[in-house]
């Protein structure tokens, strides 16, 4: 494969006061030319931390990584001038217009006048941000804001782009807008890596992603093998907590033939079965003969949420707000 | 090469976003005019005090008020700094190719014409009120409003790079601006004060510029207390600037 993203072995611990902090521990990733390739994981997975080792802008404690060809640790300079990062800050002069902004980042990776504004009006037009470019950013929506990040990052046309959780803090019609302008920069042979805790994110836009937890990979793949690994439907059961029966319920239903998997988080269980149709019936029957009351239930397809549930016992959607890690590195 | 075009993009990006922002300006112009207009009168009798410098009051104040203005407006740039790491700014111009000296010093010397400008401003207010003006001396003292400035600023910024939250760095800033204020003779010359003041403000970097800013003032450029103050700052403002640059090439946020 022709990786122009490289890692080996990739480890960061913060010290502090409170005691050491394994933030990565030992990723090795490599990423292809012209694909999108995404870290899915919770707040505090390592996603950020890692990045900003790939990027120069945090030493590497062990490991080795290697993007567009040079080494990180030992040519940081040549690195920094073929690589484009959109932190999750963005950083863009409020006082300065859009145009003002992009021209000053053309220029300190080396671009001359002419040509840096030639590719200034070339990338706003992409990023439909032609008609604010004489604006002061201050005035930017939030999307169009986020758009202009992205165009930071592009206007030295880099090998690969980095996104640090591209679409927080953008409406759902914004964010479905970022990822057409994301995907056309890929089309446009651009390579993207992006670090997200968006399921539906990483689902819509990566083309292969591993997903983060506690400084490690979990698992790497297409969305679409993935979620092929949980095979079959999910059901996710509300059991009536009283007298254990969530504990019961599992225990129950675990035996049974038509189960592929279980786990239980609370008084949710959550099974995955070869086709719900014939398990509803059976298990509505089970858990009424061991008088066991269910608030709800519902069936569906296998999501991102599901893969990252059975790797790592935990649901995703749940474990957003865990550790500020990410924030102090 | 690389470096002097990198500082001179850096430094038009720093001073664009100052002169749009007309408040920070007129806080910037205020301060010393207060003091000058609020603060000289109180000293007019001092003249003839045991300990009190021959000369007028003005020529005593005035150059205490410049070495105010260089000393405050360096310190005070790690307030941009904090600032500029919360937007993502210093992120931004850390993963671009940049010279690292340039991001450190371009905003510094944008911050040193600003004061310059500042320092026109009190003089010009100063001759109003009767100070006299010996241009030589003052164009010596302006080199070195610069080195101290610098000096701070790059003190200030490292600083803010190290610390990265608003309260731990203006804590430190302010911890060392009080003592090294005081014991610089700023106001009111340390030559009014007992031998151990006396003794004691020879360990502060800020006291040589402020006995030199006196003589320079004056007229005065064959006075040891010149080139002694250009001894102590100009290695002084080396190392920091190199320290400072390190700060900014190692990680710092």
């Amino acid at each position: 494969m022709d990786s122009i993203i490289s890692t080996r072995d990739l480890r960061k611990t913060f010290r502090s006061q409170r005691g050491n902090v394994d933030a990565v521990r030992g990723v090795s990733i490599d990423v292809a030319r012209g694909e999108i390739f995404g870290f899915l994981g919770p707040n505090g997975a390592g996603k950020t931390t890692t990045l900003r080792m790939v990027t120069t802008l945090l030493p590497i404690d062990a490991g080795t990584a290697v993007v567009a060809g040079f080494d990180v640790a030992r040519e940081p300079g040549r690195v920094r001038s073929r690589v484009g990062y959109v932190s999750q800050l963005g950083g863009a002069d409020d006082l300065a217009t859009g145009q003002e902004n992009l021209i000053l980042q053309g220029r300190l990776y080396g671009g001359d006048l002419a040509s840096v504004t030639r590719r200034t009006e070339a990338v706003m037009e992409v990023l439909d941000l032609s008609e604010f470019a004489d604006r002061r950013v201050k005035t930017y929506s939030g999307g169009q804001r986020r758009r202009l990040d992205i165009a930071l990052g592009i206007v030295h046309e880099p090998e690969v782009l980095f996104l640090d959780e591209p679409s927080t803090g953008l409406d759902p019609q914004n964010r479905a807008y970022l990822w057409d302008h994301v995907r056309g920069l890929r089309d446009q042979g651009a390579t993207i890596f992006l670090t997200t805790h968006y399921l539906e994110e990483a689902d819509a836009l990566c083309d292969r992603l591993v997903i983060m937890d506690h400084g490690e990979i979990v698992i790497e793949g297409t969305p679409r093998e993935l979620k092929r690994q949980v095979a079959g439907e999910s059901v996710v059961l509300s059991i009536l907590d009283e007298k254990d029966a969530p504990a019961r319920a599992s225990a129950l239903l675990g035996g049974q033939a038509f189960v592929r998997e279980i786990s239980a988080d609370g008084d949710q269980v959550h099974l995955y079965v070869e086709d719900s149709s014939a398990a509803l019936p059976q298990i509505l029957r089970l858990l009424d003969g061991e008088r066991i009351g269910i608030k709800s239930m519902s069936v569906s397809e296998p999501t991102l949420d599901d893969v990252f549930l059975r790797q790592t016992g935990r649901s995703l959607r749940d474990s957003g707000a865990t550790s500020n890690e990410e924030r102090a590195a | 090469m690389k470096t002097l075009r990198d500082t001179g993009l850096l430094f038009h990006r720093y001073t664009v976003q100052m002169l749009r922002n007309p408040v920070w300006l007129f806080v910037g112009f205020s301060t010393p005019v207060l003091y000058l207009v609020l603060f000289t009168p109180l000293l007019k009798d001092l003249p003839g005090v045991k300990g009190f410098p021959t000369g007028g009051v003005l020529e005593l104040f005035l150059p205490g008020i410049l070495a105010l203005l260089a000393f405050a407006s360096g310190a005070s740039a790690g307030f941009g700094t904090i600032f500029e790491l919360q937007s993502g700014l210093i992120e931004r111009l850390r993963v671009t190719p940049a010279s690292r000296f340039a991001i450190l010093i371009g905003p510094i010397l944008s911050g040193l014409v600003m004061m310059t400008v500042f320092d026109v401003v009190v003089v010009a207010v100063g001759v109003g009120f009767g100070f006299t003006v010996h241009w030589a001396g003052l164009l010596v003292l302006t080199v070195l409003l610069w080195v101290l400035a610098a000096l701070m600023a790059a003190f200030s910024t490292a600083t803010a790079l190290v610390t990265k939250d608003i309260s731990s760095f203006a804590a430190i800033i302010n911890g060392i601006n009080l003592p090294l204020l005081l014991l610089a003779g700023v106001l009111l010359p340390i030559s009014l004060g007992p031998l151990w003041l006396r003794i004691l403000a020879h360990f502060n970097p800020l006291y040589y510029l402020v006995v030199a800013s006196r003589s320079l003032a004056a007229g005065h450029l064959g006075d040891p207390a010149v080139w002694q103050a250009f001894v102590v700052l100009v290695p002084l403002c080396a190392v920091v600037l190199m320290w400072a640059t390190r700060v900014f090439r190692r990680a710092v946020s």
